[in-house]
């Protein structure tokens, strides 16, 4: 009997919970302490509490999750994104304990996950990569391949992602400082302060293949363009891109099937790489494990990857894609205040109603009165609007997005409503730097908003029949 | 109370001032306004957040003296609720600037304190110190600077 433990919190611990429900797998949920009312906790057949120095280490405590896996009977570890996902001694300890880990092996997510080693495998496979990368352990080195591939130059963790210990430096001067700066966080975020030094490609678009493995073959699942980007974490996704056409596509899917086959990659995963503007693309990093936008390939193929996923894990064959349909577009909800360089923002969820339309998707792991906590990452739900062609999945998009009621804790939901109607999104101008190099403001409220507000805090008399908020309402509930 | 109310034609107004992303707004309402049915209006402590059509915001009411919505056309400063006159801060030739105190009215055991709408000139002082006034009585009037 297969029973699977879930890893991880928040939307994608809900996401993955729902397809074992329908496959009829018993699941199970482990949270903190301060996690312990929090939806994925729900959402499973039972729920273990693990403990940790604080809220987020629950997820990260190799040891507590695997005695809940023995004391619950787990067979199988889905690790979610973040957190352990790629955490190749976590998926060592699995095999070690006779659980299956639902992703690559160990050695597949060490060859493919170190970002050094995998570049030294996609240049073996003749694959493009970015000129410079080579690990340098000193601003010295780092200075000697500035000068031969040029500035601007991105001094990055050989062993991270997410944006952490990454920097841009645009002349020499700047390098010492950058450098030093990069590898304090590459130290505390990953401790691993092995630093690669690259040239920086600009304007460039972010384009990652979703490729399925079971560790002899490999097959692509089309692209996804993650362009808009701020602070480096991705925002807005969409697939197809409106920057690759048919024979790049079948370029880049090449390169990611074969990079997985050469490491002997299986489960599902994704092979990143930056487009220039000249057309020329090359090989940046691969994500062994789910990606937070996995969805808008689903809506486009008509998989459920976390299925793929299990099914490959338990020895099931790879399945073939079908022809890809219409045009897929994610916006990814956070707990932040674009207008205040995206800080992340803490609150309780004081109202909560998600849009419902035909080919609209959330994913979320979200109610009402929920607290939102420091200790995670800001995502509080994700928006996926299918439809026949791009206009009709970013109209889609926006009506959700406008439907939204996300009431008790600052979003960017209005950014996303304003980026996603920008000239440069309509004519699918998009690229890695292009929300950085746009300042947004908040529009003032408007009468409607402050009418609506002033009535709420000073409520008409008594016998006035007037637009008191109880009855301007709609007919559902607020608070919890 | 963060509202005052006047009478205006017969109609009870009330004005409210609302904090938001640190501005200060300042409305009027007096109950015929329609609000889109589709607006999400929940009020929590501390304040009220409003989303409608993807804008959500939180609004703070704000505390302490009551501005009268400045309009050029109206150079009068009314009582906004029943009470009495606690004290007059300003005499007939005074030059204000806006948001200068001008009266202090107690109503509902509260003080509400009445700021110049604008910058002028004070032309008269319609009450005294302990006047019990009615909603919507004229108090001050106001001229250009």
């Amino acid at each position: 009997m297969t029973k699977i433990l879930v890893a991880n919190r928040g939307e994608i611990a809900c996401r993955i919970l729902r397809t074992l429900r329908d496959m009829g797998i018993s699941s199970v949920a482990v949270h903190s302490e301060a996690d312990k009312d929090s939806p994925h906790v729900d959402e499973a057949d039972e729920a273990v509490q693990v403990e940790g120095n604080d809220p987020a280490k629950s997820y990260l405590n190799i040891q507590g999750l695997l005695e809940a896996a023995g004391r619950t009977g787990a067979t199988a570890i889905h690790p979610g994104y973040g957190f352990l996902s790629t955490n190749a001694r976590f998926a060592t300890a699995c095999e070690r304990a006779k659980l299956t880990f639902i992703g690559p092996t160990a050695a597949a997510m060490t060859t493919l996950g170190d970002k050094r080693s995998a570049r030294s495998t996609a240049e073996r496979c003749g694959i493009p990569v970015i000129p410079g990368a080579r690990e340098c352990d000193s601003p010295e080195a780092a200075q000697a391949i500035a000068d031969r591939v040029g500035y601007p130059i991105l001094v990055k963790a050989a062993g991270g992602g997410g944006g952490r210990g990454l920097r841009q430096v645009d002349e020499a001067a700047g390098l010492p400082e950058a450098f030093a700066a990069a590898r304090r966080e590459a130290e505390s975020s990953f401790r691993d302060g092995r630093m690669l030094v690259e040239k920086f490609i600009h304007p460039a678009r972010h384009i990652e293949i979703q490729i399925l493995g079971d560790g002899k073959k490999a097959v692509a699942f089309g692209e996804r363009e993650c362009s808009l980007q701020r602070r480096f974490q991705k925002i807005i996704e969409e697939s197809p891109s409106p920057a690759v056409s048919g024979s790049l596509r079948a370029a880049l899917s090449d390169a990611a099937e074969r990079l997985a086959v050469a490491a002997g990659y299986s489960n599902a995963g994704t092979v990143e790489f930056l487009l220039g503007p000249d057309g020329a693309w090359y090989f940046l990093e691969v994500n062994a494990r789910l990606q937070v936008e996995h969805p808008i390939t689903e809506a486009r193929f008509g998989i459920d990857l976390v299925r793929a996923q299990v099914e490959l894990a338990l020895g099931g064959s790879l399945p073939a894609p079908a022809e890809p349909r219409g045009h897929a577009i994610e916006a990814r909800i956070n707990a932040e205040d674009p207008a205040r360089d995206f800080l992340p923002m803490t609150g309780r969820v004081a109202a909560l109603r998600w849009p419902h339309r035909p080919d609209l998707r959330v994913d979320a792991g979200l109610r009402e009165g929920q607290e939102i906590l420091p200790w995670f990452d800001p995502l509080l739900g994700k928006i996926i609007a299918w439809g026949p062609d791009r206009e009709w999945a970013r109209r889609r998009l926006l009506g959700g997005l406008r439907d939204l009621v996300l009431a008790g804790v600052p979003t960017n939901q209005r950014f996303l409503i304003d980026t996603l109607e920008s000239d440069f999104f309509v004519q699918g101008e998009t690229f890695t730097t292009t929300l950085e190099s746009q300042s947004w403001t908040p529009p003032e409220p408007s009468k409607a908003m402050l009418v609506a507000a002033a009535t709420a805090a000073a409520p008409p008399a008594p016998k006035s029949k007037s637009a008191s908020p109880w009855r301007t309402r709609g007919s559902w509930r607020m608070g919890s | 109370m963060a509202n005052a109310r006047l009478v205006e034609n017969g109609i009870v107004k009330r004005v409210v001032r609302l904090k938001c992303r640190g501005r200060v707004h300042t409305v009027e309402v007096d109950g015929t306004e329609a609000v889109p049915r589709r607006a999400a209006v929940v009020p929590v402590p501390g304040g009220v957040w409003v989303s409608l059509d993807g804008h959500c915001e939180f609004f703070e009411p704000v505390l302490g003296s009551v501005p009268l919505p400045s309009r050029a056309a109206d150079p009068e400063v009314r009582a906004p609720m029943t009470g009495r006159i606690v004290s007059i801060r300003v005499k007939p030739g005074d030059a204000v600037r806006e948001g200068d105190v001008l009266v202090i009215l107690e109503a509902m055991k509260m003080e509400y304190r009445l700021a110049a709408p604008a910058a002028g000139k004070v032309a008269t002082v319609r009450v005294a110190e302990r006047d019990r006034v009615e909603i919507g009585a004229v108090l001050v009037t106001m001229a250009p600077p």
